[in-house]
């Protein structure tokens, strides 16, 4: 048990007051403002403006449009995370040894991460243009990769992919960084296999931060707006349409501030609720 | 009602407003999107303006061209009350919808009736809101018909005057031309579909909204609808990847000579013409085609010039204005930019009929331009249309499940304010 | 064998990354009228055209700058405050810091979209708008809660014995913190500058909202404004992205080799 030393609480707080202070100072209005918006009714078009509590909610849940952002995006989350923890994973282990030209190759694996998402995403629409796309051309084939249901959302997954392994990598590069050299040197004392030293040695050390970066990770894919909406604005038939596309046309297109904010606050209780089994289910497989 | 909106504005701008400068000078902001071409001749301009007008200075500051990120930037600038611009180029369907929020200064007596008869009619239904009107048209755009007059020659062919003549015609060329796409137009679901979607719909005699009552879900629609998906499905004339198309792709697979037929704007034309194009002189433009016993019918595009509510100097905001949709300043940049003017005058003028002899046959297409649904509400209405289009096209919704969709969601969305005033 | 198939895997992924990549290499030396055709593949004859129309046409120096400048101070901003946060809520112990953390996390749940409006209202009563510190401040605050999570983490993981050791040393907590755990969390700092540094680099909507003008705009903005004779200026947005990806790896490269290799390899363990 620590110590309840009144100097416990101030002296931390000295060196945490910067953080909390830019972070209340900033942050603070805009959620309260999203907050207190999405109790009332303010459309700017139709006119009219007054608090109408929890309708907007209710609203919300017989919204067929949101039902439908809400299966995308948590298909959308749940596909390119999982896609990208695995794949993150599999390169820090495989940069994890020295060679020559690592320095290059740790260089090289930025470079998805390090483009910016506008261009990418026109570049990633580009490739796979049915007509001219290197995509059909090396394969072979026409297929509507943008434009037809079955593809569309898998194509925006593949290029979320693309983009954001770097980003796992890097995380887990420098995690694995920090396991004790002599923990492996045990492990193979005791004749185990380069797996099982994956299992018992590598990932054990690595949980904490696999979860960091899965929250993380699960919190953007799950606000996803810029990539989807440049490559396809959301359709076919807003068969793309994430949380954060429905929210930004109903924020900038319809200009109904209130309905709007009511989506945002939903996004964040449904990443709030995903983060925290995130952390139960890790507490439980720690014990 | 909109008068207390308007105090109401005026009240919260009071606090910001300043005092009109005399003798001192003025900068005027002036918010647009880039032109294509060389800066140096708009530069050019804004330096003869600041000539005429002394004391009064022009800061041109350019917006991303995606129109959705342009109305996105006017929402969050304008809704906060910003005095950061006084001039705004909009685009032709916003008109209703900021002058509803209150966001555009009406425009003085000097757009008189007898000026606005010089411009084009189409423009002009799309600045009115309220019985006034809320901006000067800049630019016009409509759609048109591009072919292959070559690939038409081979078969004896004219230009296709109906739907039915442009299918038979797109079947015989790619039969003979295997490899070639029949007709490719814009069907990606966003704002240009709906300008294509409306295109066969008002050439069909249907229509969306008229004398305010909500017409969208009718025989001759359902019609029209189900054509635009047979183009794809019955007939193979257009490609699935359609659904993927904006202007620009079209136009690429058009210019690289894979098409017979492309719906586009007039802005394509020069670009088909350059050297190094696939497609030069080989390229025709007619208006679109109309279904049986109809009219043919294109959708108003284009740009207009409103003054920021809270501007610090709508005075001098509207000198401006005047001054850049003045025949001159029209004449100047539709020579440099090839941006079609909105007075009828200027497409008989010498100068640049001799520079942009295209621009003559665009004439007809303009006069007979139709805006869409001015409404507050249109950019509400256009995201349920494109959803609802972009399902027909897909195959995920027939016609007329589509169309009873949108009746009912356009009704909804008229109800929420009947006083609204929506015109054709 | 086993050699063959680790380089293979290495070419399969430095193909995975460059890829793409190469591909606006080789649109961005195409000439205008290759640009959507296909084949070539290869520009046929490459052309540096586009990469001076972006430099000459149009300030993207200037640019550039801005958001070198952007990212850098956010990036130090970020490390700084976060490491200090983290070191707090890691090897100090404080109270109450599952609660703090959870607050800390929370502030990045909410989606930009439906923030940026009263926060460009904020902006602009402090009349920082169209300036380069509404972008730091703003971006410095979204890197927070990355940054104190992952430093945090790496904090912990270290031996509290070296801190505690210090501590008898006579070093304040301050000293101790700078001069034991910094060092040996070097990987995670570089790891976390890294990813900051990139975040403000490409990021997009709050740098279109707070901007107005050349003085203040960032790369992202500035490739969605490009001139050019066609709506979409494949051949300029591909020379910038070079232009733009570039001084990102060399970065990267230079920093991971020097720091880490250089202060891990006298580091003590245990």
């Amino acid at each position: 048990m620590k110590q309840r030393h009144p100097r416990q609480f101030l002296e931390p707080l000295c060196f945490l007051s910067p953080a909390l202070v830019v972070l209340a100072a900033v942050t603070l209005y805009p959620i309260l403002y999203v907050l207190w918006l999405s109790l009332q009714r303010w459309s700017l078009i139709a006119g009219g403006h007054g608090f109408i509590g929890l309708q907007n909610y209710v609203r919300l849940a017989h919204d067929g449009r949101f039902w439908n952002a809400l299966s995308n995006t948590v298909y959308f989350t749940g596909v390119s995370v999982a896609l990208e923890l695995v794949l993150g994973l599999a390169i820090a282990v495989l940069l994890h040894r020295a060679f020559p030209g690592k320095g290059l190759m740790r260089a090289v694996l930025l470079i998805p991460w390090a483009v910016p998402t506008v261009v990418s995403a026109k570049m990633w629409g580009w490739m796979y243009n049915a007509d001219y796309g290197i995509f059909n051309y090396l394969l072979g084939t026409q297929v509507n990769w943008l434009g037809s249901p079955a593809w569309a959302l898998h194509a925006a997954i593949l290029m979320d992919v693309w983009k954001t392994v770097p980003f796992v990598a890097i995380l887990l590069m420098a995690g694995l960084a920090g396991v004790p050299p002599e923990l492996y040197q045990a492990a193979r004392v005791d004749g185990a296999s380069p797996w099982m030293i994956f299992r018992r040695v590598t990932l054990p050390q690595l949980r904490p931060l696999i979860l960091v970066v899965l929250i993380f990770r699960t919190i953007d894919a799950f606000r996803v707006f810029d990539a989807i909406y440049v490559l396809t604005g959301g359709g076919p038939a807003n068969t793309t349409e994430t949380l954060s596309i429905y929210a930004y046309k109903i924020l900038f297109q319809t200009l109904q501030f209130g309905y709007g904010s009511t989506l945002a606050v939903v996004v964040f209780f449904c990443v709030g609720l995903i983060t925290l089994a995130y952390l139960r289910a890790m507490r439980k497989a720690g014990a | 009602m909109l008068g207390c909106l308007g105090l109401l504005v005026a009240a919260g701008c009071g606090r910001r407003a300043g005092v009109e400068t005399s003798g001192e000078e003025t900068t005027l902001v002036f918010k647009h999107s880039k032109f294509f071409g060389n800066p140096g001749a708009f530069e050019a301009l804004l330096q003869q303006f600041e000539k005429e007008n002394p004391g009064l200075r022009v800061k041109s500051e350019t917006l991303p061209n995606s129109s959705d990120e342009q109305h996105q930037f006017y929402v969050i600038n304008l809704q906060a009350r910003s005095v950061d611009f006084d001039v705004l180029a909009l685009d032709v369907v916003w008109g209703a919808e900021f002058a509803r929020a209150g966001w555009l200064k009406e425009i003085g007596a000097w757009f008189s009736p007898e000026m606005q008869e010089e411009f084009f009619r189409a423009p002009l239904e799309a600045v009115a809101y309220g019985g006034k009107v809320h901006a000067v048209p800049w630019f016009i755009d409509a759609g048109v018909l591009y072919y292959r007059k070559d690939l038409l020659s081979q078969t004896h062919r004219d230009a296709p005057k109906t739907w039915d003549e442009l299918v038979a015609i797109a079947r015989q060329v790619t039969q003979d031309n295997p490899g070639l796409y029949g007709f490719v137009w814009q069907g990606k679901q966003y704002e240009g579909l709906v300008c294509n979607a409306l295109e066969y719909l008002w050439s069909n005699g249907g229509n969306v909204i008229q004398n305010g009552r909500v017409v969208i879900d009718s025989p001759e629609n359902r019609q029209a609808v189900a054509f635009m998906r047979d183009l794809i499905y019955r007939y193979h004339v257009s490609p699935q990847l359609v659904t993927t198309l904006t202007e620009e792709p079209s136009r690429n697979l058009f210019g690289n000579g894979k098409s017979v037929f492309l719906r586009n704007w007039p802005y394509a034309w020069s670009l088909f013409q350059q050297d190094g194009s696939a497609v030069k002189d080989k390229v025709g433009v007619t208006v679109l085609p109309h279904f049986p016993g109809k009219e043919s019918a294109a959708t108003l595009g284009g740009w207009q010039l409103g003054v920021n509510a809270c501007s610090k100097h709508p005075e001098a905001a509207e000198r401006l204005i005047r001054f850049l949709t003045s025949y001159e300043a029209q004449k100047a940049l539709a020579l440099a930019y090839a941006l079609n003017p909105t007075r009828k005058k200027l497409y008989e003028d010498k100068d640049l009929l001799a520079a942009q002899p295209f621009t003559a046959q665009l004439h007809q297409v303009f006069e007979r331009a139709r805006p869409r649904p001015v409404t507050p509400f249109y950019v509400m209405i256009s995201q349920h249309m494109q959803t609802e289009f972009s399902a027909v096209l897909v195959n995920l919704k027939t016609p007329d499940d589509a169309l009873k969709t949108l009746q009912a969601e356009i009704d909804g969305i008229l109800k929420q304010n009947p006083a609204a005033n929506v015109s054709q | 064998m086993k050699r063959l198939w680790f380089h293979f895997q290495l070419v399969v992924l430095a193909f995975w990354c460059l890829g793409p990549f190469l591909w606006q290499s080789a649109t961005s030396l195409k000439p205008a009228t290759q640009l959507t055709r296909l084949p070539p593949i290869l520009p046929q004859p490459p052309t540096p055209e586009h990469y001076l129309t972006i430099f000459r046409d149009y300030p993207f120096l200037h640019i550039i700058i801005n958001s070198i400048v952007v990212a850098a101070a956010t990036t130090l901003l970020a490390l700084a405050i976060g490491a200090l946060a983290a070191f707090a809520l890691g090897p100090l112990a404080m109270k109450g810091r599952a609660l703090v953390l959870t607050f800390v996390l929370s502030v990045s749940m909410f989606p930009p979209i439906a923030t940026v409006s009263p926060l460009y209202l904020i902006i602009q009563n402090l009349g920082l708008r169209d300036t380069v510190a509404a972008l730091i401040l703003t971006y410095t605050t979204f890197s927070l809660p990355l940054a104190i999570w992952v430093l945090t983490h790496f904090f912990r993981n270290l031996p509290t014995e070296l801190y505690l050791a210090a501590r008898v040393d006579g070093c304040t907590a301050f000293q101790a913190f700078r001069r034991v755990l910094l060092p040996l969390s070097a990987p995670g700092l570089v790891a976390t500058g890294l990813v900051v540094f990139i975040f403000s680099w490409n990021e997009f909507l709050y740098a279109l909202t707070f901007t107005a003008t050349v003085s203040s705009r960032t790369v992202p903005v500035a490739i969605a404004l490009f001139p050019g004779l066609h709506e979409v200026p494949w051949g300029e947005i591909a020379a910038a992205s070079i232009v733009v990806t570039l001084p990102i790896v060399v970065l990267a490269f230079a920093f991971q080799r020097r720091i880490i290799e250089g202060l891990t390899a006298g580091s003590v363990k245990g």
